[in-house]
């Protein structure tokens, strides 16, 4: 808009402006803040209150506690192996789908296409859902964590639409040198979709790791519970003993009241560090993929 | 003439073999972990047996659906729903318009960039880490607001017990969460507004506001229909993740929503034909809904889904 001289009442509404946007920054981030400095804080000592930006009494105790607890440990285990697996798999099977439907002239595509869109309209719900896991037999296995996140169809759209944009004549080309198409789609387009996979590897990927409810009620053995499972139920247990939350596992209270307290470290002291050890892979990784997702998000909106 | 046709579509499916290949995992995966649950609905009209099976299990026809229509507690149910949606919809929706027009009035990049990534945090935690760290800036027990207010003497409030704050913290929340997130699209559609527009009217010496009202917005319109008629389409999600990991016994009767209703009838309670039958009426309305909502916007704007 070309260089042009603030008039007063410009630079009034400027400063309220990025008052207001520093303001909601603030609002955003507080509660890790909040949150990381009673993580390095004494439990004990935090029950005085008082503690809003630095912790009082400095302790690693807390994170060496978590990080030497079985059941926390395994949490964890058990949700980086299935990220990792989910996301890898998720997003090579996606590939392939959006890439067979990215291909012009397919015939029969319109029909493809509504077979798989149709479910994002529809579904049999919750019970017929837990029904086919149990005729599956996958309840209470790892495979409930990964067999059905592999597909989502908005992702498979997002990435359709980054595959057509391609060039075709690059493909083409490589056809006409006798590629077959398992070579025109892994040394093709894939090298050429590296955004577009790396948005659709942070979706699936924080999908995975954020969801606790699969584990919440489609796992009961303890060694599996993925860590948002754990820390949901932490927190039920710490609230609300009656709340609604089935299968609060006995353990995981034991743990707290008798093991813990005893060591020195609350639960509540616990739970803040198991908030900042969950948050703190996802703070690392998505700042540096936001000019991917941001695309991402439009093509899904406009194309949805 | 008929046979050459229909051999040149077998010839034109045969080159195409192997993309056909390619769609089998995916026909394979849907079929079972999508359709399958769809042919499960069945139980809905059934005395579901476990030994007996899907198709074995005895009707029932509509006795489910007559025993719900019939509860009291699934019209407490309905009206949680629909209120909670009614209250995201109407100050939820406005919120990342506002921040997008905020962030947009900003002309240092480097800072709209920091502020952006930072208002994209909350997006992508999960809802449980957001319900605790909610729950300790809230709890009676040495939470933020109650040690600030017990320190200037007042008196502790059971925040998460108090049926009459359910709704408010449930709509803050979403905003916190999901502010950001949901400027993008905003976000692009403002940067695709023609620099003419502005330059013209700054011009015929229109002022900040009426800017605002007379260009920024009328471009928008498009994108904030097309938004808010498919949210409409969505009335019955009122979030379920976040709505069961926030409610407590006492504020059940306002925090009881359809999702939530379908899974303690369900599985903890083990009615599955019941819970199924809710299910799927909230399924049918809600599909019903998104095609009159594509229908309407397909007229209003050319914009459609399919």
């Amino acid at each position: 808009m070309g260089v042009k001289r603030m008039s007063a009442a410009d630079r009034i509404y400027a400063a309220l402006n990025y008052a207001a946007l520093l303001i909601f920054c603030a609002t955003a981030l507080y509660p890790f803040i909040y949150f990381l400095a009673l993580s390095f804080n004494d439990g004990y000592d935090a029950m005085k209150g008082g503690i809003y930006f630095v912790p009082r009494v400095y302790t690693l105790e807390n994170y060496s506690k978590a990080f030497n607890n079985p059941l926390i440990l395994n949490s964890f285990l058990v949700s980086v192996a299935r990220t990792v697996l989910v996301t890898v798999l998720s997003v090579l099977l996606t590939a392939m789908l959006a890439y067979a439907l990215s291909r012009k002239g397919l015939p029969g595509r319109k029909y493809i296409v509504f077979f798989f869109f149709f479910t994002t309209l529809f579904s049999g719900g919750l019970i017929p859902t837990f029904i086919l896991y149990r005729q599956l037999h996958i309840l209470d296995t790892f495979w409930v964590l990964v067999l059905p996140s592999l597909y989502n169809f908005f992702n498979a759209i997002v990435m359709k639409t980054f595959f057509d944009g391609i060039p075709g004549s690059l493909a083409e080309s490589a056809r006409i040198d006798g590629a077959g198409e398992l070579a025109v789609f892994s040394r093709i387009i894939l090298p050429l979709s590296m955004p577009v996979m790396a948005t659709i590897a942070l979706f699936v990927g924080v999908g995975c790791w954020n969801d606790w409810f699969t584990g919440q009620f489609f796992i009961q053995n303890e060694k599996l519970q993925p860590a948002a499972t754990f820390l949901n139920k932490m927190i039920s247990e710490a609230s609300f003993q009656s709340m609604t939350s089935s299968n609060s596992g006995s353990a995981i209270q034991n743990m707290n009241q008798a093991q813990l307290e005893l060591r020195g470290v609350t639960p509540e002291a616990l739970r803040m560090t198991f908030v900042i050890i969950i948050t703190t892979p996802i703070i690392c990784v998505y700042p540096f993929l936001q000019k991917y997702f941001v695309k991402g998000v439009l093509v899904g909106s406009l194309k949805e | 003439m008929e046979a050459a046709k229909r051999s040149k579509t077998l010839a034109k499916v045969w080159s195409f073999r192997y993309i056909y290949l390619f769609l089998v995992p995916a026909l394979v995966w849907y079929l079972i972990f999508a359709y399958y649950p769809m042919y499960g609905i069945l139980i809905a009209f059934k005395d579901f047996k476990y030994n007996l099976g899907i198709l074995g299990s005895p009707w029932e026809g509509f006795r489910y659906f007559k025993q719900f229509l019939n509860d009291s507690s699934f019209y407490e149910v309905l009206r949680n729903t629909l209120s909670i949606s009614a209250l995201k919809l109407l100050f939820g929706f406005p919120a990342p318009l506002i921040l997008a027009l905020m962030l947009n009035a900003i002309s240092n990049g480097k800072f709209k960039r920091v502020f952006q990534t930072i208002s994209y945090l909350p997006h992508f935690v999960s809802w449980v880490v957001v319900v605790t760290l909610l729950q300790k800036i809230l709890s009676p027990n040495v939470g933020l607001i109650n040690d600030i207010r017990e320190r200037m003497g007042l008196e502790p409030i059971f925040f998460m017990g108090d049926p009459n704050l359910f709704y408010p913290l449930v709509i803050i929340s979403d905003i916190w969460k999901g502010v950001g997130w949901g400027a993008i699209i905003y976000l692009a559609a403002l940067t695709n507004i023609d620099p003419h527009l502005y330059e013209a009217a700054q011009i015929d010496g229109a002022g900040r506001w009426s800017t605002l009202f007379k260009i920024t917005l009328p471009c928008l319109t498009p994108t904030i229909a097309i938004l808010l008629i498919f949210s409409l389409s969505g009335i019955l999600n009122a979030g379920f993740d976040q709505v069961y990991l926030m409610q407590t016994p006492a504020t059940l009767s306002v925090s009881e929503i359809l999702d939530t209703y379908v899974l303690k009838t369900g599985i903890q309670q083990g009615q599955f034909a019941y819970s199924t039958a809710i299910g799927l009426f909230k399924s049918v309305i809600s599909l019903l809904l998104i095609v009159a909502v594509n229908n309407i916007s397909k007229r209003l704007s050319g914009t459609s889904l399919w």
